[in-house]
């Protein structure tokens, strides 16, 4: 049975819209423009206990908004959501007692007090045997190396090691359900990787739910089985990360080494992307592989050759990049 | 029932017990709000006893009346300042940078979260004077002990704090849809201004409608009037049943509306 079931949900704000300078501020006064913003537009789909998903977008596409309505912080205008057997906005004790929200960008923690205060704070809140709170605390500590930081005042803490407390704040109560909003953002590589490979981990251990949304490929490379893309707020590609490039990748790269020096016109062959040495890139639409490719073998002489599908990063950007500009245009 | 009771009172002396903690760690700051309230009660003792240097009654008021209606004024709004208004000021701050979702995720009331979450310890000692105050007026007046009169101010006190509380949340509420609050402060002294006098004031063809709205359709004036009056003057069953009405609905009331007010929570972008 899914854990999460989401049908139709949408999401639509109104938002005023201020007019320039001092009198149309004066004229707002009285009068106010709003515009309806369609931050999520009838999105469904359904995620079995166990799964790692990975939301992706471009900035405004509506993947916080949607964990948001998923988390009870936000009323849908429209649709039907069931997280863990509830109603997500309905916002019962017993449904928050079983998920956690982290986000990368706010903290929940004390600033002024150490980590150790806030985690004790967190443990009378959830109602946490204090039994189980020093087993998992102990756990937590260990997958995350700061066993030795718990006792110093948050403020004094680096990014990533404020990051993985976070973590330990949201995992203490055992959630079965994970969300994570954008948890390693503004942290340098060694401390995304650190992140990643706890998240992993206690993911192995536990077999809890996840679902992410992050800018970092890597973090999304690294953790999850599936990808949702959103844009406009409309779910466009729903399925294993590897199909992206299939379903969106309409180009394909075909690596030559030439015996020798090669020709200067290899770009009527199609996209010349590299051209270092003995060595070329050149982009082709994919119908057109096996004829270029045929060509090329025909008037060249190789050394090597393969056909690769080009970066995902490269593959998602160009959707992104597809998706604003529709939108700008509409 | 008893067993959440429980767990909410342990709770909140854990939040005060960290507040504590935090507010230690800033002693200079601590010290100077402590001192600053200590000397505003001092102005407003050496005022009034100025102001009764030249007559005996004020409004109806002897002088040691006065005085237990400024300690109980001093002490429901030290409780006020201690307890909620921190919280209440930062609310709108919370729902700016949508910080409020830390707090709607958690398996716990939200409106206790929301108003509960820090203490002021800085304006507790209010709460010491106010009853100190209180406790030399009655010695003044050579004031006869009287369980009912104690039952009732007590149980008036309670309902005063409680409405006080609720025009807070009332005002705090607001901010989910003002997003920016500074009026918040401003109606708030509004409030307290009209508690701090004895509603004799209010007499007139100006001030007695005035009194009449603020008794019986906002009612500002019981917070501190009845529980003083039921203490040291004389008893009205009337104005304390009025009294003990309107926390019950102000209570349900203030408590829907803020609930109303989460669900246009709108959660700022990350």
């Amino acid at each position: 049975m899914p854990i999460i079931e989401v049908e139709g949900l949408t999401k639509t704000y109104r938002v005023f819209q201020k007019r320039d300078g001092v009198r149309g501020a004066f004229q707002g006064l009285f009068k106010r423009e709003y515009k309806d913003v369609h931050a999520v537009e009838g999105i469904s789909f359904s995620i079995e206990p166990g799964e790692m998903v990975a939301f992706l977008g471009p900035n405004g596409a509506g993947k916080t908004t949607t964990l948001k309505m998923l988390s009870g912080l936000i009323y849908p205008s429209a649709g039907a959501a069931s997280v863990l057997g509830f109603t997500p906005w309905e916002r019962e004790d017993a449904f928050r007692r079983q998920f956690a929200l982290v986000m990368g960008q706010k903290n929940q923690l004390w600033w002024d007090l150490p980590a150790g205060d806030s985690f004790e704070l967190l443990r009378e809140i959830y109602g946490i045997d204090r039994h189980d709170f020093r087993a998992t605390l102990a756990e937590l500590t260990e997958i995350l190396g700061v066993e030795a930081l718990t006792r110093q005042a948050v403020r004094e803490l680096s990014l990533g090691e404020r990051m993985k407390m976070e973590l330990i704040a949201a995992l203490l109560h055992r959630p079965r359900l994970l969300l994570l909003d954008e948890p390693t953002i503004g942290l340098d590589v060694v401390a995304q990787v650190a992140i990643q490979k706890c998240l992993r981990a206690y993911h192995e251990r536990r077999g809890v739910t996840m679902i992410l949304t992050s800018h970092y490929m890597r973090d999304v490379e690294a953790l999850c089985d599936r990808v949702l893309v959103i844009t406009h707020g409309s779910l466009v590609y729903d399925g294993p990360l590897s199909g992206i490039v299939d379903r969106f990748g309409r180009f394909k790269l075909i690596r030559l080494e030439f015996e020798g020096t090669p020709p200067d016109n290899l770009d009527r062959y199609g996209d010349v992307v590299k051209h270092e040495g003995p060595l070329a890139e050149i982009r082709v639409e994919r119908s057109e592989v096996a004829a270029v490719l045929g060509s090329i073998l025909e008037q060249q002489t190789l050394a090597d050759v393969s056909v690769v599908d080009p970066p995902l990063e490269e593959v998602i950007a160009k959707v992104f990049k597809e998706a604003r500009a529709e939108n700008d245009a509409a | 029932m008893i067993r959440t009771f429980g767990k909410y009172a342990r709770l909140l002396g854990n939040l005060a017990r960290y507040t504590l903690t935090r507010e230690l760690a800033f002693r200079g700051n601590f010290l100077v709000k402590v001192s600053v309230e200590v000397l505003w009660l001092g102005i407003l003792i050496a005022f009034f006893r100025t102001v009764f240097a030249k007559t005996n009654t004020l409004a109806g008021w002897t002088e040691p009346q006065y005085f237990f209606f400024v300690g109980c004024f001093f002490a429901v709004n030290g409780l006020i300042e201690t307890l909620f208004m921190e919280n209440c000021n930062e609310f709108a701050e919370l729902v700016r940078t949508g910080d409020l979702d830390f707090l709607l995720l958690k398996p716990i009331d939200e409106q206790f979260l929301v108003t509960c979450r820090r203490v002021d310890w800085g304006t507790a000692p209010n709460v010491i004077m106010g009853f100190i105050l209180m406790g030399i007026s009655l010695v003044q007046m050579g004031w006869q002990f009287d369980a009912v009169r104690v039952a009732i101010f007590l149980l008036t006190f309670l309902c005063g704090t409680i409405i006080s509380y609720c025009f807070m949340l009332l005002l705090t509420s607001l901010s989910v849809w003002m997003v920016r609050n500074q009026s918040l402060m401003e109606m708030w002294w509004l409030f307290s201004s009209l508690a701090r006098y004895p509603k004799e004031i209010f007499a007139g063809p100006w001030g007695a409608p005035l009194g009449f709205i603020f008794t019986f359709l906002i009612p500002i004036l019981v917070v501190v009037n009845v529980p003083s009056n039921a203490m040291v003057r004389m008893l009205e069953p009337g104005i304390v049943l009025l009294t003990v009405v309107a926390t019950v609905i102000l209570l349900w009331l203030s408590r829907r509306f803020f609930q109303k007010a989460l669900r246009s929570y709108r959660s700022a972008s990350s």
